[in-house]
């Protein structure tokens, strides 16, 4: 059954045009000229339970809009996005029960309280039953270590301590959708490590399903199934990781080390890249093998060594974010 | 929904929260001491060689300057600054999707430390203006009961003044000056400092329609035992049709608050 349902989803803003200069804005004191600018324009799709997706794109795409929208916290000017059946914006007080929100840049937790005091305020919200509450802090202590940092008062955390309580603190309530973004933004290796485990951790023991936006190459390779594609606004991709990749980038590189600086062009693959006596050839795969292509470049110059890399994440990002109508 | 759980854990972590603080109480204290004794000065100076002026005797008129100081405890509240804080730090709208309401929890905070300055402020002041100014007998028994509750009924038309004037940090960027200016505005033409007998008939009735001067007037005539008592009754009636009013106000400017928010986003 499909826990979240976004249906033609849309959200404009209206703007005040400002005029130039002074005149410009003499000018906006009397008259105000508003402009509509649309952040997200007609998206559809549908979630599983259990599913983690992840929503990429470039910063202004409409990442956060859309995760605000699926949250409850803001409303759509059309469209609507339906969380177990329920309409978010219509029936906001019975969805929030069941949603866990987690803004990786703004901390939800009262920055006067101690953590634990937190969770306790959070329990008393939430209405949380006894042992439920105890049950969740023991499991996400074990992911977490959650315990050792529970009495250091919110203010004094450090930004990795604090984005463990603020993953806690979502989870508390045991919703069914978590919903994160840029969780692991500004974190060391050890603390996105940690946050990747909680998120796989939680997904696997109660089957939550996990939306999150990221820019974090990691995140998307170690947690994702789906990835879905944002672009002004606009649904680019959806589909399993390698199924994107194998769409927009279906090319490989090959790496080859001449014995001098000199290189060899060929019509069928990209020189992208040298130096030294190192040479990158980006080639379709659909054109040519790569057997081919190193006889092919053999021929022409004495060759020492080589190598083929897949086309990885950081290719999709790149083309994805250019507007996925680079060619190769 | 029953937040009351929620809403007595805020009150009592508060206490405890405010209880761990010393500094700013004793700066309070100090701060609000130099303004009592000042006006008591003020008063001992135009009172020199009267004993009635506008039928108020002298120790009334210190016993005024007393209580009222001690009131202003009661109007300390940080309603405003946690809105501007929350709406600055930008996570006003993710505190809105809590299954609670964010004001309900901000009033319990404010009577958390208001229960804490009873103990840090309240009594210190009363026992420095008993030593040096005047021991604040009110006018009879009666008119300390009805005093309390004027003075409940006062907490609550300056909280939710407060309050209201909370939502304009959906709108402005910084509203600390404004803050500023309500601050004084309220001391000034709430009669806190100098009683409305005292100003000119015309601004006077023109206070009168408006709620300040049943923050701090209202309750400091009673306790003083000025006016008759169907005059005290029927401007208790008045103050709470203010606190009335201002509650169906506070409830229309939130519900457009949060829409501004749903719409615009936080």
């Amino acid at each position: 059954m499909a826990v979240i349902e976004v249906k033609n989803l849309t959200k404009e803003y209206k703007v005040n045009k400002k005029g130039k200069g002074l005149g410009g804005a003499v000018k906006n004191l009397f008259l105000r000229e508003k402009a509509i600018v649309s952040a997200v324009k007609d998206l559809s799709f549908t979630i599983e339970k259990g599913e983690i997706v992840a929503f990429i794109g470039p910063n202004g795409a409409g990442k956060s809009t859309t995760v605000k929208m699926m949250s409850g916290i803001l409303n759509p000017t059309k469209g609507q996005v339906l969380i177990n059946g329920k309409d978010v914006a219509k029936k906001r007080k019975e969805v929030v029960m069941d949603l866990g929100v987690v803004f990786g840049q703004r901390t939800q937790l009262n920055w006067d309280l101690r953590l634990g005091e937190s969770f306790e305020l959070l329990k008393r919200i939430y209405r949380i039953p006894n042992d439920r509450y105890e049950e969740n802090l023991r499991i996400m202590n074990d992911i977490l270590g959650i315990n050792e940092i529970i009495d250091i008062p919110v203010r004094q955390l450090s930004l990795g301590q604090r984005m463990r309580g603020d993953l806690v603190a979502a989870m508390l309530h045991s919703p069914s959708v978590l919903f994160l973004d840029e969780p692991t933004i500004g974190l060391d290796v050890e603390g996105k490590y940690a946050i990747r485990k909680f998120i796989k951790e939680i997904n696997r023991v109660k089957g939550t399903t996990v939306i999150l936006t990221t820019h974090d190459l990691g995140d998307i390779q170690e947690l994702c199934e789906r990835l879905i594609i944002i672009n002004n606004g606009e649904l680019m991709e959806d589909g399993p990781l390698r199924e994107v990749t194998e769409r927009i980038a279906p090319f490989k590189t090959l790496v080859v080390e001449f014995y001098d600086g000199e290189t060899v062009e060929h019509e069928k693959a990209e020189l992208f890249y040298h130096e030294g006596n190192i040479a990158k050839y980006r080639f379709p795969k659909a054109d040519i093998t790569a057997a081919q292509l190193i006889e092919e470049l053999s021929a022409k110059k004495e060759i020492k060594d080589v190598s083929i890399e897949e086309a990885g994440i950081d290719d999709i990002i790149r083309i994805a974010y250019q507007g996925g109508n680079e060619k190769i | 929904m029953n937040s009351i759980a929620a809403y007595f854990y805020v009150y009592k972590i508060r206490i405890q929260k405010s209880l761990a603080y010393h500094y700013d109480v004793y700066g309070n204290i100090l701060m609000q001491c130099i303004i009592m004794f000042a006006a008591a000065f003020f008063w001992r100076a135009l009172y020199a060689g009267e004993t009635v002026v506008q039928g108020v005797e002298a120790e009334q008129m210190y016993i005024y300057t007393v209580i009222s100081t001690a009131m202003s405890v009661f109007f300390m509240n940080d309603v405003e600054q946690r809105v501007m804080r929350s709406v600055e730090k930008g996570t006003i709208a993710v505190e809105m999707l809590k299954p609670i309401n964010l004001y309900g929890i901000f009033f319990f905070e404010d009577l958390g430390k208001l229960t804490a300055l009873l103990f840090q402020n309240l009594i210190p002041i009363l026992l420095i203006g008993s030593i040096f100014i005047a021991v604040p007998k009110p006018a009879s028994a009666m008119a300390f009961l009805l005093f309390i509750v004027s003075l409940i009924m006062a907490y609550l038309i300056h909280w939710l003044l407060a309050a209201c004037f909370s939502m304009w940090a959906f709108v402005t960027i910084n509203m600390t000056p404004l803050l500023q200016v309500k601050k004084h505005l309220i001391r000034l033409l709430s009669g806190s400092i100098i009683p409305l007998w005292f100003f000119p008939d015309w601004l006077a009735s023109v206070l009168n329609c408006l709620p300040f001067v049943y923050i701090y007037q209202l309750p400091l005539d009673i306790y003083i035992g000025k006016a008759s008592m169907e005059n005290l009754i029927l401007r208790l009636g008045i103050q709470a049709v203010w606190v009335v009013v201002l509650l169906v106000l506070f409830v229309v400017l939130q519900k457009i608050a949060v829409k501004k928010v749903m719409v615009q986003g936080g």
